[in-house]
């Protein structure tokens, strides 16, 4: 059996700016337990006068890093979370949480390869999150992450994708530009569509295991766009996000 | 309803994956790899990819195929209600813990 899910009550360590909308804030919990990547943590809020709201945020963090989780949360427009998050939350400060939770958006080592990673705006987090376990287990599964962004100041992780791109030849990151590209930019600048999926999926073969994390309208266009290539559903595994805070 | 009109109600679709960690507190195991059939179209779709409507006072689940309601989940101070009249069954692994992926 599974242990049963309780609040339990974190204790932020740390807070990093990703990106002018993203932070990154680490965790640390008293009943910590190995997450699947992929998988998510709620995050409860109370008011004084009861009135309670709770969100979903990926773990960005792999789980062999313990004793701790990483979220990173976007920053929605009106957002009663997020806003809260990012705006009243400072390291010290105890936040209620519940996870990890679900069992469909998962990824590990133990699935193989080859892997697919499609990311659009903060979907790349759970995806973040399969790509640090990869690489914390020494994995040299196939992968290839496909990252759209609007800007190029929307980038999630750059540093840390580009390190983990250099250092590991079986990973490759490749990025798409869907409002401004950086100057000089010579890789895809549009949003993604069946020829870039082509592209971009064909060395990995008919056999990779692809998750798709994004937008609503992304994750429906690339899984339709998966299919008609002919990809089997069962290898097609998506999550959607909420507003985008457009 | 149709899937691709990018209404008030589309930008606030999410998927089954949202509700995940509801799901668990009222069951104790994970849901969201359960295998539901929809009464209308019987399409098959596990339920984290169906789509889900949680700005309201409860939650709604929804076929991607057919758009029908499959699930209804309300919480009230003492209790849950869950409405799945819309799907034909639920499939669940016995081993809970058994991984995604065939």
């Amino acid at each position: 059996m599974q242990p049963v899910l309780e609040w339990q009550i974190a204790s932020v360590t740390a807070i990093r700016a990703e990106t002018p909308q993203t932070k990154s804030f680490t965790l640390a919990l008293p009943q910590w337990m190995a997450h699947q990547p992929g998988q998510h943590y709620d995050v409860r809020l109370t008011a004084p006068d009861g009135y309670q709201t709770e969100r979903s945020y990926s773990v960005a963090s792999e789980p062999e890093r313990v004793g701790v989780i990483e979220l990173t949360v976007e920053r929605i427009a009106d957002g009663e979370v997020s806003s809260y998050l990012h705006d009243v939350v400072i390291v010290g400060d105890k936040l209620e949480v519940r996870g990890p939770v679900g069992g469909y958006f998962v990824w590990g080592i133990e699935l193989g390869g080859p892997l697919m990673l499609i990311g659009g705006g903060s979907g790349v987090v759970p995806l973040m999150a399969m790509m640090r376990h990869r690489d914390a287990c020494k994995s040299t599964i196939p992968t290839r992450l496909l990252y759209s962004s609007r800007t190029p100041e929307d980038v999630i992780y750059q540093n840390e994708l580009n390190e983990l791109a250099r250092k590991d030849r079986m990973l490759e990151v490749i990025f798409t530009f869907t409002r401004q590209a950086p100057a000089g930019w010579s890789g895809y600048k549009r949003r993604i569509d069946p020829a870039m999926l082509s592209d971009v999926l064909g060395p990995l073969g008919g056999s990779a295991r692809v998750y798709v994390c994004g937008p609503t309208l992304l994750v429906e266009s690339v899984a339709d766009g998966l299919v008609e290539m002919g990809l089997p559903q069962a290898r097609i595994r998506t999550e959607r996000f909420g507003p985008t805070g457009k | 309803m149709h899937r691709k009109d990018a209404d008030i109600n589309t930008s606030l679709m999410l998927d089954g994956n949202a509700i995940a960690g509801e799901l668990q507190q009222i069951f104790g195991r994970d849901l969201t790899m359960a295998m539901t059939r929809c009464g209308r179209c019987s399409a098959d779709t596990r339920l984290g990819a169906l789509m889900a409507f949680v700005r309201a006072p409860g939650v709604v689940l929804r076929c991607p195929a057919c758009g029908t309601v499959i699930i209804r989940i309300v919480e009230t101070p003492g209790q849950y209600y869950v409405d799945a009249r819309g799907a034909v069954f639920m499939r669940l692994d016995r081993d809970a813990r058994r991984l995604a992926h065939q």
